[in-house]
């Protein structure tokens, strides 16, 4: 995709529906003005709205300055702006965003706006301590910030000064807490964080985290509100005139269901067995008297202990419904001994669990029978594990967190198959899903019911903004995230000319079908023509290629059948090629290495899986992604278990049928190029418009004519004379367009 | 003649309908406005006259002494059929026109010619203003093969580009076919080398927009195109005949100039042109003289090898040609040739820089009018079809392809030269 291209030297003054919006371009997209108009409908009926608009059209820049007027213009109305995005990359992009339309109306006002914006990311991007932020491993770093600021580690070092303490917290901690706005108003993204802190000499993160609640635009990933132990942690006193946006919100519910369910394998159970062993060592060297200050606090109250210790890590657990905090510790996993035998037999009873032969899939409330009829293990206590984990982990002044991870799994387990009983099922595979030799029992506790995360987001805040460039079929989202939409609208990108061209190829130039479907995806001749197609495509297209298949199997198969093929080696000749694997390390490198063959002319083409890491969060634009072939249509693995339950599941709460769904999914990660006939209205309103019928069912010939002429035509230059006024309106041509719709209305 | 010209222009466009691409050519039609049948070929065509137009740059210094480089790609793509018979012929083919308009343009240009295949780099021909002999190289070049090198290229291209004096404009031509370049090691580092010697470098793709071409022209000011077909091919090469406009660094300065005269019967000698040839036909008893040193040259305009080793501080714009050869200056000087070769003696004929002349006076642009009733074009004689350019001095009219011509081809505007002017 090429897109319109614009240098900037003034910005334009709209008028959305009665509300003064300043705009920070030359020129506003009419989609942008489209899309910012139904953005103003949502917010004034304070409601939630869908709304797909394709990446690259300026999606970012409408929001901002359009709840930015908004803010300024009815600040009873709204206070807060919660903008939710997937990567640093991502944030970044929005606090530049930010930063240009702040310049902007510092430059039309006269003064800058009293808003205070900032960006909140993991400690990995924030650290200024001179060797923690050394540590490159995310979860490393955030270790060895807890040696240094943990509670009972400050304690300490009070009583003995030689004990580490890291000084910018330290001092933000004596200093920045007092000061009346530790942060002046402005724009603050995780670099002006970083040098701020550094001047002050006050941890930015722990800056950021407290500034959180003044802040009138808050900029960070999902996770900080939809896990809801770090939401709890970070968003939880959120004013309720909030207005919360998530961009790239097509894999929301995948998101929300992740953030719910646990997989524990045997290797999980042992590594919580020894964590257990650990505890119960330290346990009996450590003695009665901290153990029983910590009863009596345990006793006394729990959240108020908690509320203290901001810094301690807490590690992802589920939500508690709030009643469960209120209770009181179940009387027989109080005392350490008695808790730390309690987990002794939860990890046998699930290694007897796991030691079985066929797939078992059942019910958390039989779940919870049968434990209580075999080892005894009554609900209550379970659903007190994860709390009452922490509690001693923190009593007993351990530092190495990452040591109890497994055994804090096994805890989150316990918490959320006795707190849910609906929404949830519970499935235990003796072999690998798919290689059905290899003996490795899993025990699955999948959750089917996307509300469950994202409920109490909707109830809470006046309006939440869905937004993406793909999330066709609009309707779907309602439905899985169950919440009413003020507005469900989709709206395609206006071009002085098409800078897109889907194409769809059914046959290869022997006329053989191909198809990725199962059962024809060994034969030769489709892969052959599979291979074909990607040779001839990589001679003709310019720097990078990505190409998407369905899955790690077929697409292992393809490229051993195209090496065999001789196939391989003519890709080769034309561009490098680097193929996607399920090693997080192996990814980045090769991520890596295609940008630089992208950006140095040797051309590169990409394999990877159409729901794997490459193709979610990394943006191909320009050269790094000039086509995008996707072999076949990804549907999801259907004979997965787990999918299974969560169809069936669907299918009788919310009544969206399997095969609705399934296309949903698959459409949404064709990473948006797809399209067949019959499915084609299932594909957003910007790839259809574009993917006319002779652009369908090509032979591998055809389309390389086609896309040839298409590169040429995309490499001549457009001059601004002719995107005027079609795809780029300035102050008056805004006005007149809106004095004829309204004339139009009335008439 | 304006209607002879044009319609030989249509023809070099046509091939045979089973020679065109795969195309279904009820797509391209597109009702216009008015209900007219257009394809959008034409309509995109017609874009880029317009922009050819308007894009010349008005009251801006040119570098009208050009030293360039043209680079062809020789690689395997340059095999492909999507130009007839294919890629490589056809380059050769539209180059060989453009070398030729190239120095009536810019006659006191000189330009050599490089070819990368296989990941190398090879010079055809140095620096020189004889077109001939590049027409003979490019046509000995037949094979395509391997893949092309950028970076080598263009490294070959600077190291040629090093002593040229600074009041020179430096440029690079790439004709590219590739969409991929074979590098031996860090291409950025010899982009920011061609900025560093001011070296302006512009691309001609011959397939697609490569994101690395684009960013070369970008950091060097030169201009990089994708071809559509021959027609534009051509169109896009020939507007490099025009001279670029001049860095803003140099500062305007006298350039001494030598011009000698042609003599047809002095004594047997070797030019210096061919003395490393070393064949008994260059021993000629005609050729031209330098001015300063008597060197003897076969053809112009050169830059006299030998002055430019003797710093002369004589502020003479013009010296006339004394007769006889100083045998004994060409021993001593030419050991010197390598050393300090950047102060040569240019030597012209009056009439290339005659020919230059329109460069500095050019034609005064044409006002573009919106059509109000049928107007028929003052150049070849056929109604305007979408608007009309009208000369401010005479008001005659004209037709895009007419414009074109006379500023490009003519540099005279007929409408003016038709009308008596009536002087007391």
């Amino acid at each position: 995709i090429c897109l319109r291209d614009r240098d900037c030297i003034s910005a334009t003054r709209l008028d959305i529906d009665g509300l003064p919006v300043l705009f920070p371009y030359d020129y506003v997209y009419p989609e942008q003005y489209a899309y910012m108009l139904e953005l103003k409908r949502t917010l004034d009926a304070q409601g939630h709205c869908v709304l797909e608009m394709p990446s690259g059209t300026g999606k970012t820049v409408s929001l901002v300055s359009l709840i930015v007027a908004y803010m300024t213009v009815h600040p009873n109305k709204l206070e807060k702006l919660i903008y939710c995005s997937r990567t640093v990359q991502e944030i970044n992009k929005v606090m530049e965003e930010l930063k240009r339309l702040m310049e902007w109306l510092e430059r039309a006002n006269g003064h800058a706006p009293p808003l205070t914006g900032l960006a909140l990311s993991a400690r990995k991007n924030l650290c200024v301590h001179p060797e923690v932020s050394r540590e490159e491993e995310g979860k490393k770093l955030d270790g060895q910030c807890y040696k240094l600021t943990a509670s009972f580690v400050r304690e300490r070092h009070q009583a003995d000064p030689s004990t580490p303490v890291c000084l910018f917290y330290e001092e933000f901690d004596s200093l920045g807490r007092k000061a009346a706005s530790p942060l002046p108003p402005g724009v603050y993204d995780l670099d002006d964080l970083k040098s701020y802190g550094k001047q002050k000499g006050w941890c930015p993160y722990f800056l950021a985290r407290y500034m959180l609640q003044q802040a009138n635009i808050v900029v960070y990933n999902y996770s900080y509100l939809l896990d809801p132990k770090v939401a709890e942690l970070v968003s939880k006193e959120f004013s309720k005139k909030s207005v919360v946006v998530f961009d790239e919100a097509h894999n929301i519910d995948n998101v929300c269901v992740e953030a719910m369910s646990v997989n524990i394998s045997r290797r999980t159970l042992e590594a919580a067995q020894t964590g257990i062993d650990t505890l119960g060592r330290r346990v009996r060297e450590i003695g009665e008297e901290q153990l029983r200050e910590e009863y009596r606090r345990l006793v006394e109250n729990l959240k108020q202990a908690r509320r203290n210790r901001e810094t301690d890590v807490h590690m992802a657990s589920p939500v508690l419904p709030d009643d469960v905090l209120q209770e009181t510790m179940p009387g027989n996993i109080r005392r350490a001994e008695h808790f730390l035998s309690f987990l002794k037999r939860l990890t046998e009873y699930l290694k007897l669990r796991l030691s079985v032969q066929r797939v078992v899939a059942e019910t958390p409330s039989y779940f919870l029978h049968h434990i209580q009829q075999t080892v005894c293990i009554e609900r209550k206590p379970l659903r007190f594990c994860t709390e009452r984990l922490q509690s001693l982990l923190h009593s007993l002044e351990f530092i190495e967190l990452r040591d109890f991870s497994s055994l804090n799994l096994v805890a989150n387990f316990a918490t959320i198959v006795s707190t849910y009983t609906k929404g949830f099922s519970l499935i235990i595979e003796p072999f690998d899903e798919r290689s059905s030799t290899n003996y490795n029992p899993v025990l699955h506790l999948s959750c089917n019911d996307s509300t469950i995360a994202c409920k109490p987001i909707f109830t809470r805040f006046q309006s939440v903004v869905l937004t993406s460039g793909t999330l066709s079929p609009l309707d779907m989202y309602p439905k899985l995230l169950a919440f009413q939409p003020v507005t469900l609208q989709s709206f395609s990108i206006t071009l002085a000319k098409p800078c897109v061209c889907p194409l769809v190829v059914s046959r290869g130039n022997d006329q053989v079908a191909i198809t990725s479907r199962y059962e024809s995806r060994a034969d030769t001749a489709v892969t052959r023509n599979y291979g074909n197609l990607l040779a001839d495509l990589s001679a003709i297209v310019p720097d990078g290629i990505a190409c998407f298949f369905p899955s790690y199997e077929y697409m292992e198969t393809t490229v051993s059948s195209w090496v065999e093929q001789g196939i391989m080696t003519r890709v080769q000749r034309n561009k490098l090629v680097f193929i996607e694997t399920r090693d997080r390390g192996e990814i980045s490198l090769a991520l890596d290495n295609y940008f630089k063959a992208c950006d140095t002319g040797r051309g590169a083409v990409l394999l990877g899986i159409a729901r794997g890491k490459v193709s979610e969060g990394v943006d191909f634009v320009h050269q790094y992604g000039r086509a995008v072939i996707m072999f076949g249509i990804p549907y999801v693995y259907t004979q997965s278990r787990i999918l299974k339950a969560r169809l069936e599941y669907l299918r009788d709460q919310f009544q969206i049928r399997e095969n609705d769904f399934l296309t949903f999914d698959a459409m949404r990660h064709a990473a948006q190029r797809y399209g067949r006939l019959d499915k084609r209205s299932k594909l957003p309103l910007w790839i259809q418009e574009h993917l006319k019928e002779s652009l369908c069912s090509l032979t591998t010939e055809e389309a390389v004519q086609v896309c040839k002429k298409f590169l040429r035509d995309m490499a001549q230059p457009s001059t601004k004379e002719e995107q005027v006024g079609v795809s780029m309106l300035t102050e008056e041509q805004v006005e007149t367009r809106e004095r004829l719709r309204l004339s139009m209305d009335f008439s | 003649f304006l209607q002879f010209f044009c319609a030989m222009d249509e023809d070099e466009g046509k091939v045979y309908t089973w020679e065109t691409e795969y195309e279904r050519s009820w797509e391209t039609l597109q009702e216009d406005a008015e209900g007219h049948l257009q394809t959008t070929a034409e309509e995109e065509a017609y874009k880029a006259k317009r922009r050819r137009l308007f894009d010349r740059p008005r009251n801006v210094q040119l570098g009208m002494m050009r030293h360039v480089f043209l680079v062809l790609d020789g690689s395997r793509a340059m095999a492909d059929k999507d130009l007839r018979p294919d890629r490589l012929t056809c380059a050769a083919r539209v180059i060989e026109k453009f070398l030729l308009e190239f120095f009536d343009h810019n006659p006191i240009s000189q330009l050599g010619t490089i070819v990368t295949r296989n990941g190398r780099a090879e010079k055809l021909n140095e620096l020189t203003g004889n077109p001939h002999v590049h027409t003979k190289a490019l046509q000995s070049l037949t094979s395509s093969s391997g893949d092309p090198s950028l970076q080598n290229a263009l490294e070959m291209a600077v190291r040629g580009l090093r002593h040229v004096p600074h009041h020179a404009s430096k440029e690079v031509i790439v004709v590219l076919g590739s969409l991929t370049s074979c590098d031996p090691g860090n291409i950025f580092s010899t982009i920011d080398d061609l900025c560093q010697q001011s070296v302006r470098c512009s691309i001609i793709g011959l397939a697609a927009e490569v994101h690395l071409c684009k960013t070369i022209c970008q950091r060097t000011n030169g201009t990089y195109n994708v071809i559509l077909d021959e027609t534009h091919f051509r169109d896009l090469l020939l507007q490099h005949c025009r001279p670029p406009p001049a860095k803003a660094t140099i500062e305007a300065s006298l350039i001494k100039m030598g011009f000698p005269q042609h003599v047809m019967n002095g004594p047997p000698a070797v030019c210096l042109c061919h003395l490393s040839d070393r064949s008994a036909d260059y021993i000629t008893s005609s050729g031209y003289f330098c001015p300063q040193c008597n060197s003897k040259y076969c053809e112009l305009p050169v830059e006299c090898k030998v002055c430019g080793t003797r710093v002369d501080m004589q502020s003479v714009l013009m010296t006339t040609p004394t007769h006889g050869c100083n045998t004994h200056t060409l021993t001593r000087t030419h050991k010197h040739k390598h050393t300090n070769a950047n102060t040569g003696l240019t030597l012209v004929l009056a009439p290339h820089l005659a020919r230059s002349h329109h460069h500095l006076f050019p034609l005064t642009s044409y006002e573009e009018t919106q059509l109000t009733d049928m107007i028929v074009c003052s150049g070849c004689q056929v109604q305007v079809e979408r608007k009309a350019y009208k000369c401010p001095s005479c008001d005659s009219m004209f037709c895009i392809d007419c414009d074109l011509f006379i500023h490009e081809t003519l540099h005279v505007c007929p409408g003016c030269a038709s009308t008596v002017k009536h002087h007391h």
